[in-house]
């Protein structure tokens, strides 16, 4: 109950008055202690009265490729012109927003805006601070005809009736593992492996959690998923519980997507309205209920661990695994986590089986998925794609090629997670069996292009391949950029672990010290020792991945460090000044 | 689904605990093999430690505890063998493989990765993966640090610091954290430096998990994570009593302490000597003690020395400390009169009755007297004392010798009873007098105990079996009784039992006999209407008999054999000693003697308990319980609407009791009747829990009486819920110097607790009743007390007292 008290405080407050979370230790009987290091983990809680506007303006990948820093300053410098005591406008940074395809993203005082101007958005500020109501900006919510939606946008329940009426769990459980399919989330576990752990773990009380916390930079497929067929993901919700015998389902949605809940609300009273979730499921006799959890904050609540933490009061921190939630989830219940993209396939492979989906793919690989593309190429956005699809197809025929007629220098297969993968790679530097498996003999270099997008592949040549495909033109600074990826991480730790921690933390200060001329080649040495460090001890794959964009940028990119590095040539200035590392 | 059916007991290392059924089963799964950096390691699958409060933490045995066992040393700072692993500082990084497969990629932390069979491990010793992967994490905690910080500057022993030393980790080559967090001086006792803190989690779980105290949390997020008080308030503003509990647990010089722990033993004037936490390292009895644990508790222990002659404790004091010799011999005896308190008819008068002004009354004496003018039948049989040391008292000659290497007055330490026994130097000697709560943690320290229990098994045990009263046929013959002891000396198992912990439940299979050591144990039947408590068990006593003796013909059809036919539970610390089945049949068989009088007692004792069941079967008034009627056996009962006030059972009680009343006319209500202030024989004697020398019993007739070995200390006076044990003064043959007068001498007054005897020496026709004039005055159970009530409450015409059974058929909830 902490977690949703504390929402609704806030929400009368705007922030977490003392008084308040006395009284609110009073009430639920619990220590003081334990509503602070709640209320004070989660950034969506303010523990001191805010200004009357506040301005978060997104720090992460395709919005500061679009120009987030310096929007970010300019909005400052209006801030210091109103003027006030306390400041009436306060400028500060948020965390992706997952709005990346209408970069830059702002939020003011919660309402979140994409694509705006820099006038625009100033106007808005001068709107909030006459204490005007703010204009909401409505996204489109129409299918688009997508092959994952059986009904055409007119929900059915279809698969969920024939699993009633037949009652074999079984037959589904095959399905997923003939469709091969994987966790969209970005981890790729093989989702029938899961439903099948989860049914067979004993027990009566299981749950099922759809995982709609998608907040890592660069992704936003889920958001769009979720306004457009939120019946999908809820029809998958259902048949999952179903499947492994659990009786009551949540969705973990991330706060900053007020549109998608409320859809995802509406769709939930109409499916409760159809009887497809509650005390007896299309009349099969069964109970499943489905609630919405929304989250206080944070990507790592996006690992199902943390995940489960904060659903159960407490900081959003992964645990240790073993176990895993398929044995002790939720409530150290069995419990199936998976993604809503995941769930949302579901449907579609019941009614037209497993093989249809798994055909899908080309190249070699198996399937669809659907795929977020920002950065530098004219039409970001979110697209069903196969599995298997080239780079070159996927940037120059999905998303219409790259923008401002650039050269393509970089991308970011799976967000900022699995590090800069460049344009060119030279053969010296590929894994050898990728390089005698993929190269002519004669050729000195892999053209990145020709890469199929699959998750062995990706994986064979070192790289991760999620949800998030982030371009980078020639333009790009690589060095900033993984100082900004890193940066990223460094403010999303959670603090639990020493490695990722205190490294995420450490990886900053030198890479800020870098751009800052301040170390010689040789002080560099200590970058692959932390990163190896923090990617075989951290606790989750937060920290795990925590160093990829630098040490892909070391690998990489090695000529972009001499411009920085002490005593071999000046440093330039560069296009982004300085962040402090501390706020 | 985790109801209390889903627990079981099971014994680790000597130590009863409680684990949920999946823990258990696997507790006696046979060892498993793995290897740890090459070396074969053997353990079992479940493991345990005891927190500094003397909880057991049982835990499914880790790559950490199997490293332990065979000496390879990985660093910990997060971890504590007590403690939850949490996992979160990462230096005990190892990498995990199984026998014919490649390890695992990442490392697995090993406080928290649990040891399996065909595990290959490898540490920091041998794997340079994973050395520079904890140096590297090392590095990343001292890049932060303030070397050296509070605790490496005035000791030397910061963890951190060590570790970083022993891995020989280089200068931090990161940058350091410019921002200063403030320290936090606002606690008296606690210093707080966040900046030396490294989140490892050891004060939360010491405050919160431990001590309960529910202070400590962790707030904000990420780098900017650190400890917080309440709602993040400077430590002294917060709700924290400074127990010291996170100090203690701090691995850094993040929470020091500002004050050493300062006992009021400084102002005594007998000689001793505070013992400094090196010195107390060094001692034998303390190794493997916490040092941050003995330097807080520096004070805690005092050297003492004591010329021959000194006293050094005084039976019925109390205390809150234990006694180890170190040189020397002391002796230990009771020093109170073994005498008890007589009540004879006046001798002037004869054997004749005195009419009284108001009433029939006769005239008594009440002295106390040795115990060959007056045989009390079953109690004479006692030979032996238990008192709170490793050795009994023979009753005919109260006084033993301790030796060097002996603790004494453990049980006064632990649950605050009244000293058993005065204990003198016999010889120049020096002893540790040892404060509670250091107590606590060499009871738990596996090397501390290891040796108090061999001094148990090699000495101590044959006094212990004297005092055990099923044992009392074996004294006759010495040889026999020598080779009794020495068929369990190394056989019997010695367990330590928590306050409040379960040793057995009703309906679990009969394994074992308990004989109590130290503390009291609650015996307890599910009946109809509830637990009901059937006994107390003490010292010197013993339970779990009947499920192993079910099965002799002697006790067909009064038991269900190899069950268990009550629930035993610790009511304070207790020490217990186990005879496992097998052996104890064996003893059936060998000496039949032993069996013949357990078959007695257990006949009797079942008889009783049967009769106690049924009478609280026919009641069940829920306000009648509420009073605690409902278990008493005896109640002087006072009709208010015949009674005039008079006060001549009080009167006469005094007069037959040397002038020392033992009823009040005073107390509940019930009805029209009141319930006199007077021992009501609960079928719950709570009395008798605490007494330090055993002497508050109940008969096997159900009376509670009290032994003549009383050392006046007054705890079951202070234990009646009732008020009914009074405190009786005597006279006594020593004399001692009149305070206000010294040249005078004063004879000693010695106390005895007395309690009605509803004139059990006299006639059994108890005088207070014989003595009211107006019939107002009756004695009777608490059933039949109620059997009036509601007979009076229905109109029916009053009967007789003694309520037929055909009444009790007839009782119905009022109202």
């Amino acid at each position: 109950m902490i977690v949703q008290a504390l929402h609704e405080i806030q929400h009368r407050c705007r922030y977490l008055p003392e008084a308040e979370l006395r009284a609110l230790a009073q009430t639920l009987a619990v220590p003081l202690h334990r509503v602070y290091e709640v209320a004070s983990f989660y950034p969506h809680y303010r523990l001191a009265p805010p200004a009357t506007v506040e301005v978060k303006v997104c720090r992460d990948m395709a919005c500061h490729l679009r120009g987030s820093a310096p929007l970010r300053r300019a909005l400052t410098a209006q801030a210091n012109e109103i003027g006030g005591a306390p400041p009436q406008v306060a400028v500060g940074g948020v965390s992706c927003l997952g709005q990346c395809d209408r970069a830059p993203a702002v939020a003011i005082n919660d309402q979140v805006y994409r694509g705006k101007t820099e006038a625009e958005l100033r106007a808005l500020v001068r709107l909030a601070a006459a204490n005007e109501p703010l204009p909401p900006q409505h996204a489109d919510r129409a299918p688009l005809g997508w092959k994952i939606d059986p009904y055409d946008g007119k929900p059915r329940y279809e698969a969920l009736r024939r699993f009633i009426e037949g009652r074999d769990a079984d037959g589904i459980i095959n399905a997923l593992k003939a469709a091969d399919l994987r966790g969209m989330g970005g981890a790729g576990f093989r989702t029938h492996l899961k439903w099948s752990a989860v049914r067979a773990a004993p027990g009566n009380v299981k749950y099922v959690v759809c995982n709609a916390d998608e907040s890592e930079p660069g992704t936003f497929k889920d958001r769009e998923l979720l306004r457009r067929t939120p019946y999908l993901a809820i029809e998958g919700i259902v048949l999952a519980g179903l499947v492994t015998g659990a009786t009551k389902g949540y969705v973990y949605v991330r706060h900053e997507y007020e549109q998608e809940i409320e859809v995802l609300r509406a769709a939930l009273a109409e499916a409760e309205a159809q009887g497809v979730c509650g005390a007896n499921v299309l009349g099969s006799g069964s109970a499943f209920s489905v609630e919405i959890f929304v989250s206080p904050g944070g990507y790592i609540q996006g690992e199902e661990t943390a995940l489960l933490e904060a659903m159960e009061d407490r900081r959003g921190e992964p645990r240790n695994k073993p176990p895993f939630p398929t044995l002790s989830g939720l409530f150290g219940k069995p419990t199936v986590i998976n993604n809503v993209e995941t769930l949302a396939w579901v449907p579609g492979i019941v009614l037209r089986g497993g093989e249809w989906y798994s055909k899908q793919g080309v190249n070699g690989a198996a399937g669809l998925r659907f795929v977020s593309i920002s950065g530098d190429v004219n039409a970001p956005g979110v697209y069903e794609v196969p599995f298997g699809q080239t780079v070159r197809e996927l940037i120059f025929q999905t998303a219409g090629g790259m923008r401002d007629g650039q050269q393509l220098k970089a991308i970011a297969s799976s967000g900022p997670s699995g590090g800069f993968i460049p344009a060119r790679i030279a053969r010296a530097l590929l894994p050898e069996k990728f390089a005698k498996e993929r190269l002519t003999p004669d050729a000195t270099a892999y053209d990145v292009l020709d890469l199929p997008l699959d998750l062995n592949t990706v994986a064979a040549l070192g790289g991760m391949l999620g949800a998030a495909f982030v371009v980078y033109g020639d333009r790009a600074d690589m060095v900033e950029h993984a100082l900004n990826c890193v940066e990223f991480y460094r403010n999303e730790s959670c603090g639990k672990c020493v490695p990722c921690r205190m490294g995420s933390e450490k990886l900053v200060e030198l890479l800020v010290d870098l751009r800052a001329g301040k170390l010689q080649r040789t002080e560099l040495a200590v970058v692959g020792e932390l990163a190896e460090a923090m990617q075989i001890t951290s606790i989750c794959g937060l920290g795990q991945v925590a160093p990829n964009p630098i040490t892909s940028v070391l690998k990489y990119f090695p000529e972009e460090l001499d411009k920085y590095l002490a005593g071999e040539r000046s440093p330039a200035p560069s296009g982004t000044p300085l962040r402090g590392t501390r706020t | 689904m985790n109801g209390p059916d889903d627990l079981v007991q099971t014994t680790i290392d000597g130590q009863l605990l409680t684990l949920p059924r999946a823990m258990a089963e696997l507790a006696q799964l046979p060892a498993l093999a793995l290897t740890i950096d090459g070396t074969k390691v053997e353990v079992p699958r479940v493991s345990i430690s005891f927190d500094p409060k003397g909880k057991v933490v049982p835990r499914v045995t880790t790559i950490y505890d199997a490293a332990v066992t065979v000496g390879v040393k990985i660093p910990i700072l997060c971890h504590r063998e007590y403690m939850n692993p949490v996992a979160v500082c990462r230096v005990c990084s190892v990498q995990v493989g199984y026998e014919n497969r490649p390890a695992e990629w990442r490392l697995a932390p090993a406080c928290y990765r649990p040891a399996e069979a065909g595990m290959v491990v490898a540490t920091h010793h041998t794997n340079d993966r994973v050395r520079s992967a904890v140096k590297v994490l090392t590095e990343l905690l001292m890049t932060d640090h303030p070397t050296p910080c509070a605790k490496h500057a005035a000791h030397g022993d910061c963890e951190l610091e060590v570790l970083a030393a022993d891995l020989a980790v280089p200068a931090p080559r990161l940058p350091r954290a410019p921002a200063r967090r403030p320290l936090d001086t606002t606690s008296l006792v606690i210093a707080v430096d966040h900046n030396a803190c490294i989140l490892c989690d050891r004060c939360i779980r010491g405050c919160n998990d431990i001590r309960d105290n529910q202070v400590i949390g962790r707030m904000g997020k990420g780098y900017q994570a650190r400890i917080a008080f309440d709602l993040n308030k400077p430590m002294g503003d917060s709700s924290c009593v400074a127990c010291g509990e996170c100090m203690v647990s701090c691995p850094t010089g993040a929470l020091t302490s500002r004050t050493p722990v300062d006992t009021k033993w400084k102002e005594e004037k007998t000689a001793h000597e505070p013992l400094s936490a090196d010195a107390l390292a060094a001692h034998p009895l303390f190794a493997g003690v916490a040092h941050p644990f003995l330097r807080w508790n520096e004070s805690a222990v005092v050297r003492r020395h004591f010329k021959k002659g000194e006293v050094i404790c005084r039976e019925g004091d109390f205390g809150s400390t234990a006694f180890y010799i170190e040189h020397g011999k002391v002796s230990i005896f009771i020093k109170a009169p073994f005498k008890h308190v007589k009540v004879r008819k006046d001798r002037g008068a004869g054997d004749k009755v005195n009419w009284g002004p108001l009433g029939l009354i006769r005239r008594f004496t009440t002295s106390l007297v040795k115990r060959d003018e007056d045989q009390r039948g079953e109690e004479s049989e006692a030979r032996y004392l238990a008192i709170d040391a490793p050795v009994a008292l023979a009753y005919d000659d109260p006084v033993a010798e301790l030796d060097a290497g002996e603790i004494f007055g453990e049980m006064t330490c632990m649950s605050f009873y009244p000293r058993s026994a005065t204990v003198q130097a016999t010889q120049d000697c020096t002893v540790l007098e040892i404060l509670r709560n250091v107590l606590y943690i060499l009871q738990r320290s596996k090397a501390s105990r290891a040796q108090l229990e061999e001094k148990y098994r090699r000495r101590a045990i044959a006094n212990h079996l004297r005092t055990v009263p099923i044992f009392a046929s074996l004294l006759k013959n010495e040889a026999q009784f020598r080779a009794f002891v020495d068929y369990l000396r190394d056989r019997v198992d010695l367990l330590r039992v928590n306050p409040g912990d379960v040793i057995f439940r009703q309906g679990d299979p009969a394994d074992s006999l308990y004989l109590v050591r130290i503390g009291f144990v609650k015996v307890t039947q599910s009946q109809p209407g509830g637990q009901h408590v059937l006994a107390y068990v003490g010292p010197g006593k013993y339970f779990g008999e009947i499920g192993l003796m079910a099965h002799l013909p002697e006790l067909q059809g009064l038991a269900p054999p190899g069950v268990r036919s009550a629930t035993c539970s610790a009511l304070d610390h207790v020490d217990l000693v186990r005879v496992k089945a097998a052996d104890f049949q064996h003893i059936l068989e060998r000496f039949p003697g032993v069996r013949e009088h357990l078959a007695g007692v257990a006949v009797e004792t079942l008889k009783q308990d049967e009769t106690a069941r049924r009478q609280v079967e026919a009641n069940p008034l829920g306000d009648f319980l509420g009073q605690g009627l409902m278990n008493a056996q005896s109640l002087l009962v006072l009709d208010l609407e015949r009674c005039t006030r008079c006060d001549e059972c009080t009167k006469a009680c005094a007069d037959s009791h040397g002038g020392v009343t033992r009823l009040i006319r005073e107390g509940l209500r019930f009805d029209k009747y009141l319930v006199t202030t007077s021992c009501r024989s609960c079928l719950d004697p709570y009395c008798m829990v605490g007494c330090p020398v055993g002497s508050i019993r109940r008969r096997n007739s159900r009376e509670i009486i009290i032994e003549d070995w009383c050392i006046g200390c007054g705890k079951c006076a202070e234990n009646c819920p009732y008020g009914n044990i009074n405190m009786h003064p005597f006279k006594t043959d020593e004399l001692a110097p009149d305070p206000a007068n010294p040249a005078r001498m004063l004879p000693v007054v010695r106390q005895k607790a007395t309690t009605c005897d509803l004139c059990y020496e006299l006639d059994g026709q108890p005088s207070c009743v014989y003595a009211c004039p107006h019939d107002a005055a009756h004695r009777m159970s608490g059933k039949t007390l109620l059997s009036r009530v509601q007979q009076g409450r229905s109109g029916e015409t009053r009967q007789d007292y003694e309520a037929p059974a055909a009444a009790e058929g007839a009782l119905r909830p009022q109202g």
